[in-house]
């Protein structure tokens, strides 16, 4: 079921950072004209036109992942450039009965952006940024929600609600964990926490987010 | 392991967060929980998209979508003028 992955990813080279999009519907994303498979489908037959659009349709999101994983503007543009045509290449092994594009595209886009954090040397710039603005850490993670967008119902407050509902000290490791892709001694290394606290943390974290989501799914 | 203990292994697998040693035990208890184990697996992949969803969407430069598309059109393009592989 997964996939191969970086083995130059300290903590996760046999595990899947690369491995099937997801299963829930809990966040969809209502769109007109053709749906995100049929844009997969179109792609898969190679038909640019398919891949125009579901650039049109995901690029923000693409991005905003992106850039809060390698904290570079111009690094996240020429990632997003790849990420999309890594989709194009990669089209045939995308299989709608396994999940949803946006799924596996936030994957894709998830592993290519800490490999490049890795690879290119970038991991120390980026602490030094974070360092440089530690007040809006770890809540850089849902930044700029406001009160008026949570309440607003979209799906991106919805998410943000359910992400920033949980403690702080959760937030954290979560967000090293996920955007950083950091192992558990490595974030019990940089945040000097204990490694059972940084174990217990991030599973009590994404359990709540978890169940958050399939509460969301089912009121859907 | 227990199928809770497993769940809680799984949402760290699923974003590369399991340590060496705790990988063989996980990857153990995923073959004793079969089909159980995998379907939970895949549905642990909704915290990819979720974490993604929670971010506020960031604009690209309109030059990025001008080069991908024109390098999708012309890699078509050489395909469809290479010879069929014999």
């Amino acid at each position: 079921m997964s996939s191969p992955v970086d083995p130059s990813l300290p903590g996760a080279s046999a595990q899947a950072l690369e491995g099937p999009p997801l299963t829930t519907d809990a966040q969809s994303t209502s769109h007109d004209g053709p749906s995100d498979v049929d844009l997969m489908t179109g792609i898969q037959t190679g038909d640019p036109d398919a891949l125009s659009q579901l650039y049109d349709r995901y690029n923000g999101i693409v991005k905003a992942l992106v850039l809060r994983i390698i904290h570079n503007e111009t690094e996240a543009d020429d990632l997003l450039q790849e990420v999309f045509l890594e989709i194009w290449n990669q089209a045939k092994n995308f299989s709608a009965q396994k999940g949803k594009p946006l799924g596996w595209m936030v994957t894709l886009a998830r592993r290519r952006a800490i490999d490049a954090l890795r690879k290119r040397q970038a991991y120390a710039r980026a602490e030094e940024r974070l360092k440089a603005e530690p007040e809006r850490q770890p809540l850089a993670w849902v930044q700029n929600t406001t009160a008026e967008e949570i309440t607003s119902g979209d799906t991106r407050a919805l998410m943000a609600k359910v992400i920033s509902s949980l403690p702080e000290a959760q937030q954290q490791v979560i967000d090293l964990a996920f955007f950083r892709g950091m192992s558990q001694r490595e974030i019990a290394a940089h945040t000097n926490i204990p490694l059972g606290t940084v174990k217990t943390r991030l599973e009590l974290g994404l359990k709540k987010i978890y169940d958050s989501l399939k509460e969301l799914k089912d009121e859907l | 392991m227990s199928f809770e203990e497993f769940q809680n292994s799984a949402r760290l697998y699923v974003i590369g967060a399991l340590e060496p040693e705790e990988l063989q035990d996980f990857e153990a208890a995923r073959k004793v929980y079969g089909v159980a184990a995998e379907e939970f697996i895949n549905q642990c992949y909704s915290l990819h998209e979720a974490f993604a969803l929670s971010l506020k969407p960031a604009k690209a430069s309109a030059a990025i979508k001008d080069r991908l598309m024109a390098m999708v059109r012309e890699r078509n393009e050489r395909q469809s003028q290479s010879p069929p592989k014999s």
